[in-house]
């Protein structure tokens, strides 16, 4: 079980696009690292903001998955994201005030137990129990009972409430900055804003909706339990550790590592989660004749390509109805 | 000849490439891997091809097959391309035309006119501080501090206070204490810059200032300004910090005041906290 990036998070993409997405956001943190050396920093923000979920948005459309009703599912998920995170933030902008947490520099680090509950605490619980409403409100959700189209419509939803987060978050930076100034160590926040931090939103409460999902359809477990302790801990521990180390003034580097080893573990749980609904569903699905969205064979198969291993719970919809069991190919 | 699958133990026609019931690449008899009938996983049903003989994986397609789309991959890469250019300029053209970023110049912390003579290098206790309408007044082990009407008290302890006015605009940080080893003044401002360039991405000198030896409510030490990005929580604005850090003659005891708040509002902050920064009466020499 790995943290690879792609295959869980664009579970409906084959071998090869795979490839081709991995390379599309290679060149979107070229282009940010471009921006960067170049001082241009504010332009590098708004890069980084948007570099995974226009990616994803990408992956949606190529995914074909929800080409019926493109606007209603794109709509709920992200653009319901992006409204939460818009109205979530900006009131915890207004509740916490940056100036009041400055401590004491020849004191050592100036811990304020009260920010770091606020921040390290409350907001991640509240973004948690927030992102997945859009997901949850879906009006044709009935369309999309499989487990990993919860999984996709909650990492979308996280996803617009990451770059909403963001904007907000960086609104002053963006009208305050100088067009071009010394790139200082904006590398470790840019890379936490363009990498660390969309995949942490979008992958906890994908975990989040992929477990209401498998709740709908009856098979809620300790798996799926135990995905959304893990999905809330993660954050957690993410916003928490970040404030502490950031007070304790630990290397940047030690903070972004912190981060990475959260997302990665929060990955392999996402992956962990799909592998055995992947599994179990297939199980379920029946011998049909279909072809297959990834390698376009035509197939007689169950929950998998015989020819690319494609999972077919993962076809799109117009695929799927397509599908004829085999005792009626036979007829 | 069947292949069986090593993970779930599904028996698998002839060609398959990967096992049909759990996705797991199969390697042909004799080939590296060898097949191990293992069982499904548990909790799971044996696949039902297991039972129903072998049969070709593969059809004829007959009447209209679904459509099956694909994006080249030329325009993926150029969406992102488009993405970088697009929104790059976008955010810098948004910078030259709306830029408040300048450096805040001009008068800090130790231009404003002291309460005791300039000319004490020792931080005793001072006269009496002016009084101050509505004010309360906070005291720890280093010194006392006036709190305005409506200011508030973000933190407090044995060596520091955090005061905050009531719009939020800002913050005035005190601290005083015993060093351990001893500290110059030059040290303690060291600790302060090292401070600032750790925990925050851009740390510099504002422009048009430069480091200045002050007295400061009889206490001697450096004032200098300092421009930065505060990053804190879901707020990142270009901030600035009019900073003082001193020590007594032996370097046992350290004094530091930091007044904060947006870059291009500095200067009117100094103004509004100079009641609060004339009424520091440090207690420690």
């Amino acid at each position: 079980m790995q943290p690879a990036v792609f295959t869980t998070l664009f579970p409906h993409l084959g071998h090869q696009k795979i490839h081709e997405f991995r390379w599309a956001f290679i060149v979107g943190l070229a282009g940010i690292l471009v921006l960067y050396i170049a001082g241009l920093i504010t332009a590098a923000i708004l890069v980084a903001t948007f570099l995974v979920p226009v990616l994803y948005l990408i992956y949606l459309y190529e995914a074909q998955v929800y080409r019926d009703e493109p606007a209603t599912v794109l709509g709920f998920t992200i653009g319901g994201g992006v409204v939460l995170g818009l109205v979530v933030t900006i009131i915890e902008r207004a509740l916490y005030n940056p100036y009041a947490n400055v401590g004491n520099p020849l004191r050592g680090a100036g811990l304020s137990i009260a920010a770091l509950l606020f921040v390290g605490l409350l907001v991640p619980v509240v973004q948690e129990v927030v992102k997945p409403l859009p997901a949850l409100l879906l009006p044709n959700r009935a369309d999309f009972p499989e487990t990993v189209d919860g999984l996709v419509f909650g990492i979308a939803a996280g996803l617009g409430f990451s770059v909403a987060e963001s904007l907000v978050a960086f609104s002053g930076a963006l009208t305050g900055l100088p067009a071009r100034l010394d790139p200082g160590n904006w590398i470790f926040d840019l890379t936490t804003l363009a990498v660390l931090q969309p995949l942490l939103q979008g992958s906890a409460t994908g975990i989040i909706v992929a477990a209401i999902w498998r709740y709908r359809r009856g098979r809620l477990g300790q798996r799926e339990l135990g995905g959304l302790v893990i999905a809330i801990l993660a954050h957690v521990a993410f916003a928490l550790g970040t404030q502490v180390l950031k007070d304790a003034l630990v290397s940047q580097l030690f903070v972004l590592v912190w981060q990475a080893l959260l997302v990665g573990a929060l990955l392999v749980y996402v992956r962990y989660l799909l592998h055995h609904a992947l599994l179990e569903e297939a199980a379920h699905m029946g011998y049909a004749e279909t072809v297959c969205p990834n390698c376009h064979m035509h197939i007689v198969a169950s929950g998998f390509c015989p020819n690319c291993g494609m999972a077919l719970t993962a076809a799109p919809s117009a695929v799927k109805r397509a599908r004829k069991p085999r005792t009626e190919a036979r007829a | 000849m069947a292949l069986t699958c090593v993970r779930c133990g599904a028996q698998n026609p002839d060609g398959n490439a990967y096992c049909q019931s759990c996705g797991t690449p199969l390697t042909p008899p004799g080939g590296v891997q060898t097949a191990v009938l293992t069982g499904p996983p548990p909790g799971m049903a044996p696949p039902p091809f297991s039972s129903a003989g072998y049969q070709s994986p593969y059809y004829a397609p007959s009447g209209v097959t679904a459509p099956v789309h694909r994006t080249p991959w030329m325009l993926i890469i150029a969406a992102v391309v488009a993405v970088v250019v697009i929104l790059g300029g976008v955010g810098t053209v948004f910078s030259l035309v709306a830029n408040h970023g300048s450096n805040a110049a001009g008068s800090g912390i130790g231009d404003i006119p002291s309460p005791s003579p300039e000319t004490s290098p020792s931080p005793v206790a001072s006269a009496t501080p002016p009084p101050t309408l509505g004010a309360t007044t906070e005291s720890n082990d280093g010194f006392s501090v006036p709190v305005p009407q409506g200011w508030s008290v973000a933190a407090k302890d044995t060596e520091t206070i955090v005061l905050t006015d009531p719009n939020g605009q800002g913050s005035v940080s005190i601290g005083s204490g015993s060093s351990v080893p001893a500290q110059t003044a030059q040290d303690n401002k060291n600790t302060v810059d090292g401070y600032f360039k750790s925990k925050y991405p851009d740390s510099r000198p504002c422009s048009g200032t430069s480091a200045q030896n002050t007295v400061f409510n009889s206490a001697s030490g450096i004032s200098w300004t300092v421009c930065f990005t505060l990053t804190s929580g879901s707020n990142t604005a270009p901030a600035a910090a009019s900073l003082f850090a001193g020590a007594n003659k032996s370097g046992s005891v350290y004094y530091v005041v930091m007044v904060l708040t947006r870059q291009e509002n500095l200067q009117s902050y100094l103004n509004v906290t100079k009641p609060v920064l004339q009424g520091v009466h440090w207690k420690l020499s």
